[in-house]
């Protein structure tokens, strides 16, 4: 009754964030104030990376009074200044220093699915956040495919609820996976998704509103949505979640030091131990190596750079990259299938108008042995803004006066995407490449090569989205294949010869290093994977905070 | 009669030899700039908005109305081909013209690239000069031109088609991939013409909205108060029904 009477979504204990923000800038407050630790300052524990996994780390443990320093190879954003509503000129928000992508179908880095600065990726993911379902924790066992984890959905169960209040979370009760309902209520709808709905319901296909970790209302000094399109180029609204304003201004609040432009070039090791000493870093246009001192190290890196930064922490003791004795860091890297379809109907549907992130199905998320492949897909409206339109166009073969024509019909059109989960393969992997980067250190080279379940999964996918649009009324479809996320790399398991760190994402051989991030995953599921991350981190948080201080 | 934009006939995919119909059927632009004057939208000016953007942006946009001429990555050998290159493959076949070739000079010339590269691929930029020096073999190879900019427009297209079919090979071609070749330069060119404000004009983008956003989500409309529906190029006074008779 009481709970009835009170808006919008109730906020989480143990993190003020939203009351922390300034609702009339949209800067990280407290850099001003911010605690400064000495190199030489052996602090609690060092984060690389200041992304969904570290910002989270970090928080936690600086709640329970840890001495906490995340490196972060980008920029400290300022938002008012920084970001724009506008494609092209969001380029600096993605990692687009060079990798080099091979294989028999390599992947497309950069803007796709890779952050740079703080905040990380999810300073440009779209806002889905769907939880993993129960059985992606144990894949081997119910499908003879992938791998099992070392823990289960019950381990994570209690922190993906934490973490869904602390976004907030909006969306439909979820009749999916763990059947939940969530914190904020729906988004209204566009009508460019209420078109793919309806074909949807033609067809039998389940579809919700949701779940995107985008305020529907006020949340403490967070604003409500203004639907303006642009979640994909940065929120300069604070309407969209990221830990830019979900964890780090409660860190900030606790002593966490954002060190911000600083590339970790290796994790140190003192020999003799095989112990954890520190992080040495190089900051932006300047040569002198540093170390910061550090009980406790967590790499944060995401699915490329973690594995890149294990593999250039090579050193006498382990000569062949921290943590790969047994030749495991990098291997295991998934992606999704994302393919996605666009009709056209014959009135305007405007869709860059609202999230790109609406509606979602994920009834087709487990295996069903008719299908004839293992493992699924899960079903998302999406809605490209003009080059990202444009890139759609050309995939399905026109340039010039025929991508012209078809440009002019934008506001046509709606467009339709899967996620498929494509499994792990021990050689989808990154290495170290032959070529360097500004910094003297070798740059990741990433291969990826679909397997027979993963064409099949992707193939069927394809028609049940082509099916929706026609039920729909499209007039016309245009398909484009492409891959999105990134999990795996460093992952969880049971044994040094089958995985990278133990079930407490500890580093193998080594008692005082731990990985937080997607690349601890040993499977992907068909969620987009923030949520996961986020949750993996906060479980790992509460792990290393219950016996206090180190 | 103007067309009924409700029907999709104009589309490429729904037309014989997947060819769009010739750009008379579409109005000339009668407010603000389109690439060639031409679009669905002749009456919208997303300029006409740029008083309510956040200063970030509006900085960001306009300087694109006032890219620099001067050229510092292509070297004045490489600029005719270029030229002719990036107008054939975006349709830019009269002014006014989207300065694709400055914005995409400028990019380059900053090292501002995608974040990754093929491993059976150089660099992007080096794959640009490799690209404009293959584009002037086959002009003279096959077609007994000097270079790729002195073939007739019909032989561009017929080339760059071959381009986009990966159908090109021997001399500087086989130094890359060249379907790989197409898509490193068609995502730099769409990405410069569709960044844009006259390309929005022409396909009716309501463009930034920070900090006002957008409201009308649909289904009673999808018009914001500054945007202006799809139109052709029919003359509401001379198409009037009572002066038919």
């Amino acid at each position: 009754m009481k709970r009835n009477l009170l808006k919008g979504s109730v906020g989480p204990k143990d993190n003020d964030s939203r009351f922390l923000l300034d609702v009339h800038r949209r800067d990280l407050p407290g850099e001003d104030t911010m605690v400064r630790y000495d190199d030489a300052d052996e602090v609690d524990l060092c984060i690389v990376g200041a992304g969904a996994g570290g910002s989270v780390l970090a928080q936690r443990v600086a709640r329970a009074g840890w001495r906490v320093v995340i490196l972060e190879v980008g920029p400290f954003w300022h938002p008012d200044e920084d970001w724009v509503s506008d494609e092209a000129g969001s380029h600096d928000l993605y990692w687009t220093q060079k990798r080099i992508i091979g294989g028999t179908d390599p992947i497309e880095m950069g803007k796709n699915n890779s952050g740079r600065g703080v905040g990380g990726s999810m300073v440009h993911y779209a806002g889905y956040c769907p939880r993993f379902h129960p059985s992606d924790f144990h894949t081997q066992t119910l499908d003879g495919v992938g791998a099992d984890w070392p823990i289960a959905y019950e381990d994570l169960r209690a922190h993906y609820e934490t973490v869904e209040r602390e976004l907030p979370v909006a969306g439909q009760d979820w009749p999916w996976g763990y059947p939940h309902s969530y914190p904020f209520s729906p988004h209204p709808i566009s009508e460019a998704a209420s078109v793919m709905w309806r074909g949807a319901l033609k067809l039998g296909i389940t579809m919700r509103v949701g779940p995107v970790g985008i305020v529907n209302g006020t949340f403490g000094n967070r604003p409500h949505c203004i639907y303006r399109g642009y979640c994909l180029q940065g929120c300069k609204v604070n309407a969209k979640a990221s830990p830019y304003v979900t964890h780090l201004p409660d860190a900030l609040a606790h002593h966490v030091e954002i060190r911000a432009g600083c590339m970790a070039a290796r994790v140190e090791i003192d020999q003799p131990s095989g112990q954890a000493t520190g992080v040495t870093y190089l900051r932006e246009g300047d040569a002198v190596e540093r170390l910061q001192r550090a009980k406790v190290v967590a790499v944060a890196g995401y699915s490329i750079e973690t594995p890149r930064l294990l593999l250039n922490s090579a050193s006498g003791r382990f000569p062949r990259g921290l943590g790969n004795n047994e030749d495991q860091v990098g291997r295991y890297v998934m992606v999704q299938g994302a393919s996605q379809t666009a009709g056209r109907f014959p009135d305007e549907l405007r869709m860059y108008k609202a999230p790109p992130p609406e509606v979602s199905s994920e009834d087709f998320y487990e295996t069903d042995p008719s299908r004839g492949f293992a493992r699924g897909f899960s079903i998302q409206t999406v809605s490209p803004l003009p080059i990202g339109w444009a890139e759609h166009v050309l995939a399905d073969g026109h340039w010039g006066r025929a991508l012209r024509e078809y440009m002019r019909d934008y506001n046509h059109w709606a467009c339709i995407g899967v996620l498929n989960e494509l499994l792990p393969q021990p050689d989808n992997r990154v290495t170290l490449a032959e070529e360097k980067d500004p910094y003297g250190l070798p740059v990741a080279r990433f291969d990826f090569s679909l397997g027979d379940n993963d064409k099949a999964n992707i193939a069927y996918s394809t028609k049940v989205i082509t099916d929706i649009l026609h039920a729909a009324g499209a007039q016309d479809v245009l398909t484009i294949h492409r891959y999105a996320h990134l999990v795996g790399g460093a992952r969880m398991g049971t044994a040094p010869d089958n995985s990278v760190i133990d079930a407490d994402q500890r580093l193998w051989g080594v008692p005082n290093v731990y990985v937080c991030d997607g690349s601890v995953c040993p499977t992907q599921g068909s969620a987009n994977p923030a949520l996961t991350i986020m949750a993996l981190a906060s479980r790992l948080g509460a792990h290393l905070a219950r016996n206090g201080r180190p | 009669m103007g067309r009924d934009l409700s029907k999709p006939d104009h589309l490429p995919n729904l037309r014989p030899g997947r060819e769009p119909p010739h750009s008379s059927w579409l109005p000339l632009q009668r407010r603000g700039i389109t690439p060639q004057m031409i679009g669905r939208y002749p009456d919208y000016d997303v300029l006409d908005s740029a008083d309510t953007w956040d200063d970030a942006t509006a900085k960001v946009v306009n300087a694109r109305l006032h890219v620099p001429t001067e050229l510092r990555f292509f070297s004045v050998g490489e600029v005719a081909t270029l030229r002719a290159f990036c107008n054939v493959c975006v349709a830019q076949d009269g002014e006014p013209r989207v300065p694709v070739v400055e914005m995409i000079d400028e990019r380059l010339a900053a090292g501002r690239l995608d974040g990754y590269q093929y491993a059976d691929m150089p660099d992007d930029r080096d794959t640009w000069h490799v690209v404009l020096a293959g584009l002037d073999e086959v002009a003279e190879a096959r077609y007994g031109k000097a270079t790729f900019a002195a073939c007739e427009l019909e032989t561009q297209e017929a080339i760059v088609a071959q381009l986009a079919d990966a159908q090109l090979s021997g001399g500087s071609w086989d130094s890359l991939n060249v379907k790989r070749a197409w898509s490193v330069c068609m995502r730099m060119i769409l990405a410069a013409f569709y960044a844009h404000p006259w390309a929005w004009n022409e396909i009716g983008f309501g463009g930034p909205a920070y900090p006002r956003g957008y409201m009308r989500l649909g289904p009673i409309s999808t018009l914001e108060p500054f945007e202006r529906p799809g139109a052709t190029d029919e003359d509401p006074v001379r198409e009037a029904p009572e002066l038919k008779g």
